[in-house]
């Protein structure tokens, strides 16, 4: 080899490799490290989800996890991926998610498999929810699990298989307190009902 | 500086560049892939509905999604509890109207993505004045005067030519809710400058 041509190949070689440390370190970084965010119990709130003041990672984040997410002021995303012991969340776990009301206009919790997109079920019971006034004071809780569970007077919510679970708790409008400090709010308990090899 | 270290700078640096350029381009291309197939679908529907009634419908330039289910796999984390409508903007010939009549009785919105995604505006039946939508979207460094906007219309500087909207109308377990919300959405005009 020329050593015209041994600087080519050095070239091409050194720049690819940087190029695929780049583009990898990138995919790494977006996809398997958690998302900046407040972090309150199991649940994580983005506060910059869909702004227009959201960082670089932040926006590739969010779209790749929550294309077309609305803004803050607009709707507050909390999403969990572990129970309250900081255990991760399986389908094939069952669990018991119960909480105060949220201050909102509105809110749901919908529980999506690993992949983002919902659980198959025909009878279409993907969430729980409620339209509520501000300050409104009550409780609500959901089963989410594999099997119907024995106790049908609470919700349930279909996880069919054995994979990641996550559950996203949707705030429209938040009253202005829990807007201004989404860490605030007294966000629903995940516990796991029983054993779950 | 000897010559490993030099190649080490060198990929190194090209490393830290398109690691930079990866994470800025996602969004980009994230939502110029989502606008293209809103575009397909608003295309497809258009013609399906030109079949089944037998005659070319009017141009709403708006994509009607059906009811979420589980089978709704293009845009992730849909929202069960939404009725969707959608539609791309494309502002390269200038500023854009777009209406609606809605007569919900829920919460809804009408949400505009950039380029970029970026979620630049959003207006809801709490802040749309008596159910109505009338917005003129304009383009980046556009001449508004060509424009003749309505009083009472809403005028939003949109940070890129192509703009992605999404409409939300809430359903609850009420199922006249799905009835009002299909009548509401059905009313969304993409392309109104036109009309």
């Amino acid at each position: 080899m020329t050593s015209r041509r041994r600087v080519v190949v050095a070239w091409v070689a050194t720049v690819t490799a940087g190029a695929l440390l780049g583009v990898g370190s990138a995919w790494l970084w977006l996809t398997r490290t958690d998302p900046a965010g407040t972090r309150i119990g199991p649940w994580l709130v983005n506060l910059e989800a869909g702004s227009t003041d959201a960082s670089l990672y932040t926006r590739a984040r969010i779209a790749l996890k929550a294309l077309l997410a609305l803004d803050r002021r607009e709707t507050l995303y909390y999403i969990a991926q572990q129970d309250d012991a900081g255990r991760p969340l399986r389908s094939r776990c069952r669990y018991l998610i119960s909480g105060s009301i949220p201050a909102a206009r509105w809110w749901s919790v919908t529980a999506y498999a690993d992949d983002l997109f919902l659980f198959p079920d025909a009878e279409q019971r993907y969430s729980v929810s409620g339209e509520t006034t501000l300050n409104t004071v009550g409780r609500f809780s959901a089963f989410t699990g594999p099997e119907t569970p024995v106790s049908g007077a609470i919700k349930w919510l279909p996880t069919p298989g054995d994979r990641g679970l996550i559950l996203t708790l949707r705030l429209y409008n938040p009253s202005p307190e829990v807007q201004a400090d989404p860490g605030a709010l007294a966000v629903p308990s995940i516990q796991r009902q029983g054993e779950c090899p | 500086m000897k010559p490993w270290q030099r190649w080490l700078a060198v990929g190194l640096t090209v490393a830290v560049l398109t690691h930079l350029l990866t994470v800025w381009a996602l969004p980009r291309l994230i939502m110029r892939e989502a606008m293209a197939r809103i575009t397909d679908e608003t295309a497809t529907q258009a013609r399906a509905q030109a079949r089944a009634q037998g005659a070319p419908q009017a141009a709403t330039g708006v994509y009607l999604p059906p009811p979420t289910d589980h089978t709704q796999r293009r845009i992730v984390m849909p929202s069960p509890d939404l009725l969707y409508a959608t539609c791309t903007l494309d502002l390269s010939k200038g500023p854009m109207r777009v209406t609606a009549e809605v007569a919900h009785p829920r919460y809804w919105s009408v949400a505009l993505y950039g380029a970029n995604s970026d979620n630049f505006f959003v207006v809801n039946e709490r802040s749309a004045a008596a159910q109505r939508l009338d917005l003129w979207v304009v383009p980046p460094g556009a001449d508004r005067s060509a424009m003749n906007a309505e009083r009472g219309s809403t005028v939003v500087d949109a940070p890129s030519r192509k703009v992605l909207l999404l409409m939300r109308l809430l359903l609850t377990d009420d199922p006249a809710d799905l009835a009002l919300a299909k009548a509401s959405r059905s009313t969304l005009r993409c392309d109104a400058s036109a009309l």
